[in-house]
């Protein structure tokens, strides 16, 4: 572009542009802190309606009052000063959204951060909608893989489904949710990940690992850092549904990611304290359960008349020590459709993602399964917890007759079988191969330093040699005689050259 | 619990001094203020006072207006602007506080209640601003 058709462009913009001049409602900041401003005046305000301040922040009234309104301030609060003019809009907090916003990291007002320049926009969707009604969903039946063994057998999720993540820190709950996201890969599924207070560091790890694995293509990253003001903690998951509901309007699948809402629930604290607003149990204020019921109750799975699409999502909290009576993860417990729960024990005892079947539940899941995973993991659940229970009796004597010993031993290897590494999701195909060797007894007689070997060598034969099994799972979802017979045979063939122990 | 408000304190205040002769209401001042005493309000005095005002203005159809301009606003104008609000706000009468401000550059900028009315070259220089940066 030359000097000329710049200076040629803003002429015409200068010339076409008009000031619509309306009568405004203005009023004036009394006192600012800690991301938090008293505004007097604005008599007709809503609540949640965004207002402006002179150098083009944004806040929203959260406290209305007899002649004061409190504001949260979505920005830096440092250059706003007493007496500075506050202008209503009337309009209730939007964010800018469009298809563009795929592969990008957003702030939580919507404002690219990754350095790639602007989001040209035309559409905003409120960040406060309230959820979609009874007559338009549908009820959950198709899954979402996730690519771990553990969870899709065990623990499975469907497309609308609210499945929570929870755990101690460092247990692999991050890592648990960027696997789903990097198994979604050609799965028609929008990603959205919300980080909520997250260091930055590890959300810049997690870009490259997405970048890496091909995922941002099909991914929005939203990031509230733990540097930021709690206001836009406190709006992030707002801003990360809306924009998942961007992609429902259009018919698409969206998987959603809070990450996490435990360190939601705080900032939500820190605001409702400074609005001085009564403190309840853990000092959280009283509408915290419906501060986590309305979020994640935008989770859905609509009808075709009602547009189609679904948001699955999948929630974070973090527990400290194990404690998950508290407050915030009862609450969230209760609100979604199942949890899976990681424990720290587990996790260093080597059997990673570190879940605990157990105490584990997908209430929806079930009915989203494929009918071929279904078969071969129906008795898994059961099997692992006699084998939890054997375990703990066999330590007392090895005086074991050979039924339990069998049990015991069939225990192992599926514990073993269940173990998966990071990044490293596996096929739903390939999946029920593994656990159809596991159930029908297959790899009994295989070492079990031996099974991690034996699976990936399963795997890759199968992949050549039961061929029509794999069109069968592919196609129908299920198996029959002809392909069992067949992978029974591959199987076989492929025991027979594996070095056993 | 029931909290009194400003607002009501001042409502209830012009409702007993309304309508009432010199003598009367002097009467129902002094018992305003003991009223203010007794209930420790008296440091609320300032924020009723001006509560009251309003709830006068409003019951009698009087508009206070602000009006900031660069240059002090000649007859003419001043005659506009008061046709022009009483029309609007259906008002008997106006009452125009003027006040002169530099730094608008020029045109009107009229605050009225909290409602505000911007016609300065400021502001349309600021709105242009912020279409040329969100356009190009």
């Amino acid at each position: 572009m030359s000097n000329n058709t710049i200076v040629e462009n803003l002429k015409r913009e200068i010339e076409n542009f008009s000031v619509q001049i309306k009568v405004e409602k203005v009023g004036k900041v009394l006192e600012v802190f800690d991301g938090i401003a008293k505004v007097s005046g604005l008599s007709d305000i809503k609540s949640s309606e965004m207002v402006t301040f002179p150098r083009g922040e944004t806040g929203v009234a959260l406290n209305l009052e007899e002649d004061t309104i409190g504001v949260i301030i979505l920005g830096d609060f440092s250059k706003i000063k007493e007496g500075d003019e506050v202008k209503a809009t009337g309009r209730i907090l939007e964010i800018p959204v469009s298809d563009k916003i795929l592969g990008r990291v957003v702030n939580a007002i919507g404002v690219p951060v990754d350095g790639k320049g602007v989001l040209k926009t035309e559409k905003t969707y409120p960040i406060e909608k309230v959820a979609p009604g009874v007559i338009t969903r549908l009820s959950v039946d198709q899954p979402v893989a996730t690519g771990l063994k553990v969870i899709d057998a065990i623990i499975p999720i469907g497309r609308g489904q609210r499945e929570l993540i929870i755990g101690d820190r460092q247990t692999g709950k991050t890592a648990i949710a960027i696997d789903t996201i990097l198994n979604q890969k050609g799965q028609n599924m929008i990603c959205v990940y919300v980080s909520i207070g997250q260091k930055d560091s590890k959300l810049r790890k997690i870009e490259a690992r997405l970048e890496e694995g091909g995922a941002m293509a099909y991914t929005v990253i939203v990031s509230a850092g733990a540097s930021e003001a709690a206001p836009l903690s406190y709006i992030a998951p707002y801003t990360g549904v809306s924009i998942a509901e961007y992609f429902m309007d259009q018919g698409k699948d969206v998987l959603i990611i809070y990450d996490d809402l435990s360190k939601h629930a705080v900032a939500y604290r820190e605001i409702s304290l400074l609005l001085r607003r009564p403190p309840g149990r853990e000092a959280y204020p009283g509408d915290v359960f419906y501060l986590h019921s309305r979020l994640l109750e935008r989770a859905c799975r609509r009808n075709k008349e009602y547009g189609g699409g679904s948001i699955t999502a999948l929630p974070i909290v973090e527990t400290q020590a194990g404690d998950v009576s508290a407050y915030i993860p009862t609450n969230v417990i209760s609100i979604t459709d199942g949890q899976i729960f990681l424990e720290t024990d587990l996790f260093y005892k080597g059997i990673r993602p570190a879940v605990n079947v157990g105490l584990s539940v997908s209430r929806v899941g079930a009915t989203a399964q494929i009918k071929a995973m279904k078969k071969v993991a129906g008795t898994l659940k059961l099997d692992l917890a006699q084998f939890r229970e054997l375990e703990a009796f066999a330590q007392f004597g090895s005086d074991l007759d050979d039924a339990t010993k069998r049990q015991l031993e069939r225990g192992k290897r599926a514990v073993e079988v269940l173990k998966q590494l990071q990044y490293a999701p596996m096929k739903i195909e390939h999946q029920v191969v593994v656990l159809y060797a596991l159930t029908k007894g297959f790899m009994d007689d295989i070492a079990i330093e031996k099974i991690k070997e034996f699976e990936k060598g399963l795997t890759d034969y199968s992949e050549h040699h039961a061929k029509v099994f794999f069109k069968q799972i592919a196609e129908k979802k299920m198996w029959d005689e002809k392909g069992e017979e067949e992978l029974t045979k591959v199987i076989t063939d492929f025991k027979s050259n594996f070095t056993k122990s | 619990m029931t909290v009194i408000l400003n607002k009501n304190i001042a409502h209830a205040i012009y409702l007993a001094s309304k309508d009432k002769n010199h003598e009367e209401q002097s009467l129902v001042f002094k018992k305003v203020a003991q009223f203010l005493a007794r209930k420790r309000l008296l440091s609320k005095t300032k924020e009723i006072l001006s509560f009251l005002n309003k709830i006068i203005n409003e019951h009698e159809g009087r508009v206070v207006a602000k009006v900031s301009s660069v240059e002090k606003i000649n007859e003419k104008t001043h005659r506009e602007i008061t046709q022009a609000l009483a029309h609007h706000y259906k008002a008997k009468e106006i009452k125009i506080v003027e006040n002169l401000d530099k730094k608008l550059l020029g045109g009107l900028k009229i605050e009225v209640n909290d409602e505000v009315i911007d016609l300065t070259i400021k502001n349309k220089i600021g709105k242009l601003q912020e279409h040329l940066t969100k356009s190009l």
